[in-house]
């Protein structure tokens, strides 16, 4: 007589122990594809990009209530989406242009991401976005300087990183602040590789410079050199004021060493960041190459600061000094995962309407950007670098410019080694 | 200006030394047996991480480094020829081309798998500084290697023209039947070849160690400079790749320096390319 | 006669099949992937496998069909289409111009030649603005009609190849049954032999190497239509030519489905292990893949085909297999 209410009990509670159950296995696992160079010639910086973004992750699914200026940091999971996690699915894009496209496809069709970042080279960075745009997927690039990236009309690529015109107006300004110093900068030489990055950089600064009236002489090298005297002694032989060094690690410390050799020091050398931004070239050659000014979105705040707690962090996971590339790779991210996040779900069509709608303010970037805002190209306006220097024989780089953000003053002229 | 000229042509020389040393254990080997060795530039790169090893682990320069690389190498060599080039020399020559590929890949990667991806380089204080004379600046790290590889290069040359072994290594190269019935084992003969070819190989990784970058991939490039050295001099010859390889040196250096970088690796293989048209046997070669 | 149709006709119904048995979008396109590297390899085949000249600079020829489809289309906006002949006229030059002088001379000098004028187009080519330098060609990032041949879906790639790769191979049987093919087997077994006889063979290996430039240029289009873009590393890069190669070699040189075999054991395996190690950055592949190439090149040269081969004929019985033998006999060489 009583098993009636009883019975209707028993499955009214076991309906509600299995929803229950089912509604714990429904808590949503954001997937993000990344698709970096894991293997091949820039395979460092792949490593290192993964590592910057292992850290991103830990920030974002964790509670870190000591960074809580940045956005996602101070809950654990995404507020808008639940308290959901993020998970990132890295691939190898082996250094070519159409493996990097086939694992955006993988990652696309078979994991399912809900959204792409990647892929370090330009080149590929160009086939693999085309595979997402297809299939309208939202991929936001942090990293990629080549211009053309922006100039293909694409409705869900987005860019944070600035980009080569953005470093013409960056170097122009300050080398015009360093010539009211008292140093000349009429005569500008442009060292550079012949890889994409390094012509296509190359070309835009000259370009620029020369419409402000500068004189440009163009050296340029094979990228992995043996020798670099040739260039070397190119430059001593033309004396320029100031030279502009565009180049992959490996050439970056191989330049350093031979002008040491010839005894060649420039009255300013500048740098655009990639080779000499490397953890590797200051521990091979930041001793010798005191003085060097660099440009850089990332630098180290005081103790404290949401910068060095990131640096922290990164140095803890993979060993090395943070750098400015592989902050630039987590900046990309923290800004996708954003607008996941202020979409409150994982459909395509509204992460790109928030990628659109972003807006974020200077002081909720770890990088120094001026904030992150699309342009209707994708590409970030407020993307700006800062210019650092080594100096005091440290073998890290300090801001010395724009005024506002510096912790030193410049010194010159380039010292070298000593 | 023509100061700087003299300074280019005495770079390249260096560098042209170093480029025969290492191109004569390839020179040794494909005239010796025919064998093409795709995974040659790769045992220069174990070289150079064998001489970073040595200075990790004991804190000592190219002096320790040098000759455990070549040691190591040898050894290398005379594996790789019992577990491999033995079988596959008789074969065609698809085999050989292969095997000797999928080596290469086997050396780079593992190393790549061991080391990382990082470029590594001793520093600087090892064979530190620069000489100054006649107004010429010289990084000490590449006269030492360049004098080095010159000596070396002249040793394995009197070696192969003036010993016993020599000879007998001479021997099996040119008919290897016949050597037999002389009393001269071919294996042990060829297997000898390996290891010294692979020693002055690794020898040359130590020694450019000192001034060139160190990372895996490095085997590629270095591996193509070598062949078109061997070519330029004449399979098995090699006083021909100590020739070729300065005369490398220089064009590089000359052309980078007159026309631009990117266009000294185009003079190089154009220059190569008109070789094979009109002296394939290259300079010293035989035909 | 007809007993030796039966595997072709089974293969090329697998073959058909495929896409709908295999059929998401991941697995169409490496499909599609295993025929393009098929054609290439295939390709090389001519050269490398009947005509016994291994060629290591292959992928100029494939680098100058991908540029002049990509060219075709960035400097005159026409289809990539267009481009296909171009790029088959400057493979088959730079054929000519490599093979006159150094097929006369011995092997080796033929390889280093193919090398040095790979390197060197390449390296002319990163310097060139006109055809993108380093930063390369970019093909229609949304199709404009049907030739522009860029489409989403794998499955018109996928058939496209297929129908690409069974005239490759009918040109490749065509040619080993016709009287080139006889002195090609000639020359193979013995160049002075063969030469003392009449025949003429810089000029057989001359030709065949020019046919084998012709079919790689035209897989080299059909590759950056698919992925829309080519730079001197994806379209003239050393590491081409060693894959095509090495699929050849693994599957069969010299045999007419050598290069398909080892294009569908190696494709997939690169893709498979990439996306199961690869993230993890450990290289493991490459590792993995120099240990067959060495063991394949070791133990069986002849590739897998040929172990096949040998496994078959030493279970047939001895009557089976003296009547295989006749049959076989006249077809290719080992």
């Amino acid at each position: 007589m009583i098993f009636g209410p009883l019975l209707k009990l028993a499955c009214a509670a076991a309906a509600t122990v299995a929803l229950a159950g089912a509604a714990h296995a429904e808590d949503k696992v954001v997937k993000i594809g990344a698709v970096f160079p894991m293997t091949g010639n820039a395979a460092s910086a792949g490593i290192h990009a993964k590592y910057a973004i292992e850290v991103a992750l830990d920030i974002i699914n964790n509670a870190h209530p000591e960074l809580a200026a940045l956005p996602l940091a101070k809950n654990a999971g995404l507020a808008g989406l639940g308290g959901a996690k993020v998970e990132v699915v890295f691939a190898d894009n082996q250094g070519s242009p159409a493996t990097g496209q086939n694992q955006a496809l993988r990652l696309i069709t078979e994991e399912k991401v809900v959204a792409l970042t990647g892929a370090y080279q330009s080149g590929i960075t160009l086939t693999t976005s085309a595979i997402a745009e297809r299939y309208g997927i939202p991929y936001v690039n942090g990293e990629s300087v080549a211009s053309n990236l922006t100039e293909r009309g694409f409705k869900w690529f987005f860019r944070t990183t600035p980009i080569a015109t953005d470093f013409v107006r960056v170097y122009y300004d300050f080398l015009t602040d360093m010539k009211a110093q008292g140093a000349k900068i009429d005569n500008v030489a442009l060292v550079h590789d012949n890889t994409e990055y390094g012509t296509s950089v190359a070309n835009t600064i000259a370009a620029g410079f020369k419409d402000k009236g500068l004189n440009i002489t163009d050296i340029s090298y094979v990228s992995n050199a043996t020798d670099v005297q040739s260039q070397v002694l190119q430059l001593k032989e033309k004396k320029p004021d100031v030279v502009l060094m565009i180049s992959y690690t490996s050439d970056a410390i191989l330049f350093a060493k031979t002008m040491q050799a010839q005894d060649y020091k420039p009255p300013l050398l500048l740098a655009d960041d990639a080779g000499y931004s490397d953890p590797a070239f200051l521990k091979a050659v930041g001793k010798s190459s005191q003085g060097v000014f660099n440009r850089s979105a990332w630098s180290v705040g005081p103790p404290g600061s949401p910068s060095a707690i990131v640096a922290d962090m990164y140095k803890k996971k993979s060993g090395d000094e943070m750098d400015d590339t592989a902050g630039r790779e987590m900046e990309g991210f923290f800004v996708l995962v954003d607008a996941i996040d202020r979409a409150g779900s994982t459909e395509p069509a509204k992460i790109q309407a928030a990628l659109k709608a972003t807006d974020l303010k200077p002081e909720q970037l770890m990088m120094g950007y001026r904030g992150v805002k699309f342009d209707d190209k994708g590409q970030n306006i407020l993307a700006s670098a800062v210019i650092i220097q080594l100096q005091d024989d440290g073998e890290t780089y300090l801001t010395v410019w724009p005024k506002p953000n510096a912790v030193k003053a410049p010194v010159l002229p380039y010292k070298g080694w000593q | 200006m023509s100061f700087i000229l003299v300074q280019v042509i005495v770079g390249g020389l260096l560098l042209g030394a170093v480029y025969a040393l290492f191109s004569s254990g390839l020179t040794l080997v494909w005239g010796m047996m025919n064998i093409v060795n795709f995974a040659h530039g790769d045992f220069v790169m174990l070289g150079m991480y064998a001489a970073f090893v040595v200075f990790t682990l004991f804190g000592v320069g190219p002096l320790a480094g040098v000759p455990f690389a070549t040691l190591l190498l040898a050894a290398l060599g005379v594996v790789v020829y019992f577990a491999l080039i033995r079988g596959v020399m008789k074969g065609p020559m698809l085999a050989q081309i292969l095997g000797t590929f999928g080596l290469a890949l086997l050396l780079r990667y593992s190393v790549f798998w061991w080391f990382g991806a990082d470029f590594l380089s001793l520093p600087q204080n090892i064979v530190g500084g620069t000489l100054a004379f006649w107004g010429l600046r010289i990084e000490a790290a590449r006269l030492l290697a360049g004098i080095v590889a010159l000596v070396v290069t002249l040793g394995l040359h009197l070696l192969l023209t003036r010993t016993a072994l020599g000879s007998k290594m001479l021997a099996v190269a040119e008919d290897a039947t016949a050597a037999q019935l002389m009393g001269i084992r071919p294996d042990t003969m060829q297997a000898i070849a390996w290891a010294i070819a692979a020693g002055a190989t690794g020898l040359a990784g130590a020694l450019i160690a000192t001034f060139f970058y160190i990372v895996p991939t490095v085997g590629e490039t270095l591996g193509i400079v070598a062949f078109v050295t061997v070519s330029l001099g004449g399979f098995g010859s090699v006083p021909g790749a100590l020739v070729a390889g300065l005369l490398i040196g220089v064009i590089e250096s000359l052309s980078g320096y007159l026309i631009g970088a990117v266009y000294k690796d185009i003079v190089v293989y154009a220059l190569f390319l008109s070789f094979l048209w009109f002296r394939p046997q290259g300079l010293m070669g035989k035909t | 006669m007809m007993r030796r149709l039966i595997w072709p006709a089974l293969l090329l119904a697998i073959l058909l099949a495929y896409p709908f048995v295999f059929a998401t979008p991941f697995q169409q396109r490496l499909g599609a992937l295993v025929l393009l590297y098929a054609i290439a390899a295939s390709s090389w085949n001519i050269v490398g496998g009947y005509a016994g000249q291994v060629s290591v600079g292959h992928v100029v020829f494939f680098g100058c069909g991908a540029y002049a489809a990509m060219g075709a289309y960035a400097h005159f906006g026409l289809s990539p289409l267009i481009g296909l002949p171009a790029g088959i006229v400057a493979a088959v030059a730079i054929a000519a111009i490599v093979g006159v002088p150094t097929l006369r001379l011995s092997g080796h000098y033929f390889s280093m030649a193919t090398i040095a004028v790979a390197e060197l187009i390449r390296l002319v080519v990163t310097n060139t603005d006109y055809l993108g330098a380093a930063v390369g060609l970019s093909g229609p990032t949304v199709p404009r009609n049907v030739f522009d041949l860029s489409f989403i879906s794998a499955l018109p790639y996928y058939y496209l190849f297929l129908i690409v790769l069974a005239i490759t191979l009918l040109m490749t049987w065509w040619m080993t049954h016709s009287r080139m093919g006889f002195y090609l087997r000639a020359i193979k077994d013995s160049e002075r032999a063969a030469r003392s006889l009449g025949a003429p063979a810089a000029r057989i290996k001359l030709y065949a190497f020019m046919l084998s430039a012709a079919l790689t240029s035209v897989a080299g289009a059909l590759y950056a239509m698919m992925f829309g873009f080519v730079d001197p590393d994806s379209g003239l890069g050393l590491l081409i030519s060693v894959k095509i190669l090495i699929m050849a070699a693994l599957g069969g040189a010299g045999l007419l489905f050598g290069p398909l075999v080892g294009a569908a054991i190696l494709v997939p395996l690169e893709e498979i292990s990439n996306s199961l190690l690869g993230g993890k950055g450990a290289g493991l592949t490459f590792v993995v893949y120099g240990a067959i190439i060495v063991l394949i090149a070791r133990f069986q040269p002849g590739g897998i085909l040929t172990l096949i081969k040998r496994l078959l004929e030493r279970r047939a019985k001895p009557r089976a297999k003296e009547e295989q033998r006749l049959a076989t006999g006249a077809s290719h060489a080992p």
